[in-house]
């Protein structure tokens, strides 16, 4: 079986066996919470009509009720003594990656084209000032510099997927990674909720709240969440920056490797990083992603609108189904044992990070998706 | 600070590893289940309707 990030919070010896059985059973708690979630979004809005609730309910969108289940889901199975052992199917990772190349499908290539520059400049330039910024706010507060390395490339890049692959460029410790992928997953909850509320109140255009909103939540699934909350043109700019900000994830493992490798760890043996530990570290979703959307403007250009139309809608019915599993999963994976185990140094480094990450993303979103259209 | 902090073990390195081999092998395999749910749609094999 492949590791979790709950592999990472305990050694091999504490944890419970986990076998098929068990595995059967946690894609049914994450099949079953999710049925829940889709039902209540098609159903509640109806049944709170004419009452005080109306204009609540049909505010509330799936992510909301699909997180909602997954951390009620996590207390029953947590109490229930079930949560290490089903904790292989709870995989919000494939989930959201499978519905991000299932979205691609309805972007129309050209948008992907027309967002790519200041995707990239976006990127670039949040990557590498929240990076320096996390790492100088980690060796203030005197943290390890393998947990610096981590934390820093989680706040700037992509959350948990960066911060496994700064683990395996900077050879971290499980716990490291494990405190790293928690303060992800904690931060990330309030921001899905947050971000799209103050791009509102702050009266932001779709595509600068989209920028906005990919630039700076740290994990693609909340990304994912946010943006579905705030609107699907959101959605689309959104999961367009993140998919940038995704594919640089190659360059700083590489650069991370060389950095403690030659400066930190002083290896006279170390090999010199290639382009083939660019190629192995790139996120391969992300060519998904381009090629549905090159399969999608490419049928939509064939067939008649009427038709294009309803298959692309099935599309995205299975990208919502495979976004509510993501989200469930999200709520299922929160721990929150390995923050206390931290201590408040981390918290505090990666609390600051993400407010330098919230202000320099607004100024960069708003100065380069101004004025951008679909 | 760094110094103070124990060396990694093998139980770490093979821990990480792991999650670095189950990361990349879930973008593959993301990539591979939704093109083939893509094409799927497109070829009318899932039909309209079908998918609640």
């Amino acid at each position: 079986m492949v590791a979790t990030e709950q592999d990472l919070a305990a050694p091999p010896a504490e944890r419970p066996a986990r076998t098929w059985p068990w595995l059967v059973l946690g894609v049914l708690v994450v099949l079953v919470l999710g049925s829940v979630a889709r039902y209540l979004e098609d159903t509640v809005p109806a049944a709170a009509k004419g009452t005080g609730l109306e204009k609540f309910a049909a505010a509330v969108e799936y992510p909301i009720y699909a997180i909602a289940l997954g951390l009620i889901g996590n207390v029953i199975v947590y109490y229930a003594g079930l949560r290490e052992r089903i904790a292989d199917a709870v995989r919000t990772e494939f989930f959201i990656k499978t519905g991000l190349v299932l979205l691609g499908a309805s972007i129309n290539l050209s948008l992907i084209a027309k967002a790519a520059g200041p995707a990239i400049g976006q990127a670039v330039l949040l990557i590498s000032s929240v990076f320096l910024i996390t790492w100088y706010l980690g060796g203030l507060l005197g943290l390890d510099e393998k947990l610096r390395a981590l934390l820093s490339a989680a706040v700037s890049i992509c959350g948990v997927s960066a911060a496994i692959a700064a683990a395996g460029a900077v050879r971290a410790k499980r716990e490291q990674l494990a405190y790293a992928a928690s303060l992800v997953i904690i931060f990330a909850l309030p921001s899905i909720f947050l971000l799209p509320w103050l791009a509102d109140v702050l009266g932001l255009s779709p595509a600068v709240a989209g920028a906005w909103i990919g630039g700076n939540i740290d994990t693609t699934a909340a990304v994912t969440a946010a943006g579905a909350i705030a609107g699907e043109q959101t959605l689309q700019i959104a999961t367009i920056v993140k998919a940038t900000q995704n594919a640089l994830i190659g360059i700083v493992a590489v650069a991370l490797t060389a950095w403690f490798a030659f400066k930190v760890e002083k290896d006279a043996d170390a090999r010199r990083p290639g382009l083939r530990q660019l190629w192995d570290r790139f996120p391969k979703f992300v060519l998904g992603f381009i090629a549905a959307s090159a399969i999608g403007t490419w049928y939509a250009g064939t067939v008649s609108a009427a038709e294009a139309k309803a298959h692309i809608g099935v599309i995205n019915d299975l990208r919502t189904w495979f976004l509510i599993l993501a989200f469930v999963s999200i709520g299922l994976q929160l721990r929150v044992s390995a923050l206390r185990e931290a201590g408040w140094r981390p918290v505090a480094v990666f609390g600051g990070a993400t407010l330098a990450n919230l202000a320099i993303g607004l100024g960069l979103a708003s100065i380069l998706f101004a004025g951008f259209t679909a | 600070m760094s110094d103070l902090t124990p060396p990694q073990t093998a139980t770490d390195s093979n821990a990480v590893a792991r999650a670095l081999r189950a990361a990349l092998n879930e973008d593959w395999l993301a990539t591979a289940v939704g093109l083939l749910l893509v094409a799927l749609v497109l070829t009318g094999v899932i039909p309209t309707g079908l998918v609640p």
